[in-house]
């Protein structure tokens, strides 16, 4: 990792758990600014809990979460997007009875300017003209790779500084999935910081800066994608 | 039989479906954004009406005797004390119960009920014994025939559909509805987008309750007199009513209190004899609509999911 780009997010020993199952043990990760970063691991291994305990919805028993200089661990979740975090959850979470442009408009809750939101909205929707098209449809009649767009458009009206992204290509189609890499590009170019969820190694390797992967909730390598392709405990962590 | 009576049923059973529509709105707002039926929300209606006619009481003692302004007072008093209770209840019952199963919030909203109706009947002067409670709107009337056409009726009507259209405009229009929205589709989702939680929940449950404040308030205009029982009755209409409609739903919330105030006069109409049980027949109808649509007259259909 460069020393020239700063950490906007540092994540140091962190444990989460459910009612009685632990699943994150010991987690130490950091995200760069201005950067993709990628966590891989096979299903089950921890991915969306360290997402959830990054948003306060599973906060960690024990460790810290640095963020631009805060300390999220034990702030509530409205509180945590409040510092700049925003996030297009696993299995998109559209809000299925609100229309399009309502599913967009609550990502920008927290922005008091109307005018803002308002060319938020038209960014969104320069992105994904299809988005234009229909508005006024209600999410939950559309299509999955319809409400993908629905759920990314929505991640950005927050601008965020630091976009949390969970397992986009999941069911999706693979020309979708090939297009949903290339927006997370175009994002991350205009200046946010990503945080990418993903199962999909080479793909997910083509596009970021830095990589970690988790097994069994706990992270067991660490490299620039070059690194990460030839090492063992990606294989491991996926065919293992 | 005369349709000048005809009327008279009519707007009587509009009347009454305005204020059952007013606190099946409570109920389906409570279980849209927690998934709780909180059984005390017909004591809460008692309480509204109480507090109106303790405001009326104070106000008459300072002497202000002005009917308009009287009026305007108790309503906004009473809304804004009875939101509030609303939102403690919500604070220290609901919130803390979420985690335990929804049998448990059922019955200790339930006993939470009986402890305000009791504390009426115990605490509020004679609270035993039905109170008189003052005519204050304008009673002028026309009559047509058999038919007696009130202002105050016209009034009281026109100000529930205002409340009703208002909070209708309210969740559809504001940022604030769309965050009540947002939640009740999807919490979790809904905190990630920035929203605070607690705090939508705590104006949702602030929010009906004034609602069944108005309610209180309006039956006693209505009817010229309250009782610290009430609101069981209303509580359990409402509940139907919303039950009905397709809980969760605002519309439906609205068609099923009207409805049932539609099967009580259908009822009291049809069965002049015996109008003493057109309660039973309006029950009885809403048993066999929810044999019919269990899950309520207006369903919710967006699980076609592609
Ligand atoms: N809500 C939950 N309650 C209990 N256990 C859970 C919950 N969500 C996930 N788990 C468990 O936590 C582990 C990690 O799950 P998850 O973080 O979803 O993995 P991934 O996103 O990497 O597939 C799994 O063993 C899963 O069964
Ligand atoms: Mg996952």
């Amino acid at each position: 990792m460069s020393n020239s780009s700063e950490t906007l997010l540092r994540v140091s020993g962190v444990y989460t758990a459910y009612d009685k199952a632990d699943v994150l043990q010991d987690v130490n990760l950091e995200a760069q600014a201005g950067k993709i970063t990628c966590l891989l691991g096979s299903n089950g291994s921890g991915k969306s809990t360290l997402i959830r305990s990054l948003l306060g919805l599973t906060p960690p028993n024990k460790g810290s979460i640095l963020f631009d200089g805060i300390e999220l661990s034990g702030l509530p979740t409205h509180k945590i997007v409040e510092t700049g975090l925003s996030c297009i959850p696993e299995g998109r979470r559209v809000f299925p009875k609100l229309s399009v442009e309502d599913n967009l408009k609550v990502g920008a809750y927290q922005e008091k300017d109307n005018t803002v939101v308002a060319s938020r909205l038209k960014e969104v929707y320069d992105t994904f003209p299809r988005l234009a098209d229909r508005k006024g449809q209600l999410a939950g009649t559309m299509s999955g790779g319809e409400q993908a767009m629905v759920s990314i458009g929505r991640g950005l009206m927050g601008a965020p500084k630091l976009l949390l992204i969970d397992e986009p290509s999941l069911g999706l189609s693979p020309l979708f999935v090939k297009e949903n890499f290339n927006i997370i590009r175009r994002i991350n170019e205009r200046g946010i910081t990503i945080f990418l969820v993903e199962q999909n190694v080479h793909q997910t390797l083509a596009i970021s800066d830095y990589g970690y992967v988790l097994s069994k909730g706990s992270v067991v390598a660490s490299g620039t994608p070059s690194e990460l392709s030839s090492t063992k405990e990606v294989h491991d962590a996926y065919f293992g | 039989m005369d349709i000048g009576f005809l009327a008279q049923y009519l707007m009587n059973g509009l009347m009454l479906g305005m204020m059952y529509a007013l606190v099946a709105v409570g109920f389906t707002l409570f279980f849209g954004v927690l998934d709780v039926i909180k059984f005390s929300h017909g004591d809460v209606l008692t309480v509204g009406a109480f507090t109106a006619l303790a405001t009326y009481l104070g106000l008459e003692q300072i002497g202000v005797t002005d009917p308009a302004t009287q009026i305007l007072v108790m309503v906004i008093v009473s809304t804004v004390l009875i939101g509030g209770l609303g939102a403690v209840i919500a604070r220290t019952v609901i919130l803390p119960l979420r985690s335990a199963p929804p049998l448990n919030t059922l019955l200790i909203t339930l006993m939470l009920g009986t402890v305000l109706r009791e504390a009426v009947r115990l605490f509020y002067p004679e609270g035993g014994n039905p109170k008189p409670f003052p005519a204050l709107l304008p009673t002028d009337s026309v009559t047509f025939g058999n038919f007696n056409l009130r202002l105050d009726n016209v009034l009281m009507f026109g100000a529930g559909v205002l409340v009703i259209v208002g909070t209708q405009w309210m969740l559809n229009r504001t940022k604030l509805g769309l965050a009540i929205r947002a939640v009740a589709q999807d919490e979790e989702t809904a905190k990630t987008m920035g929203i605070n939680f607690n705090l939508i929940v705590f104006i949702t449950f602030a929010l009906g309750s004034a609602l069944a404040a108005f309610a209180g308030v309006m039956n006693g205009l209505y009817y010229n007199e309250i009782n610290f029982g009430m609101g069981l009755l209303l509580g359990v209409i409402g509940f139907s009513a919303a039950i009905v409609g397709g809980m969760g739903n605002l519309y439906g919330a609205i068609l099923g209190g009207f409805l049932f105030a539609a099967l009580q006069t259908i009822g009291a109409v049809a069965l002049p004899f015996a109008s003493a049980y057109k309660d039973v027949f309006a029950f009885a109808v809403v048993i066999a609509i929810m044999a019919w649509r269990p899950t309520g007259l207006i369903q919710e259909k967006v699980s076609d999911r592609v």
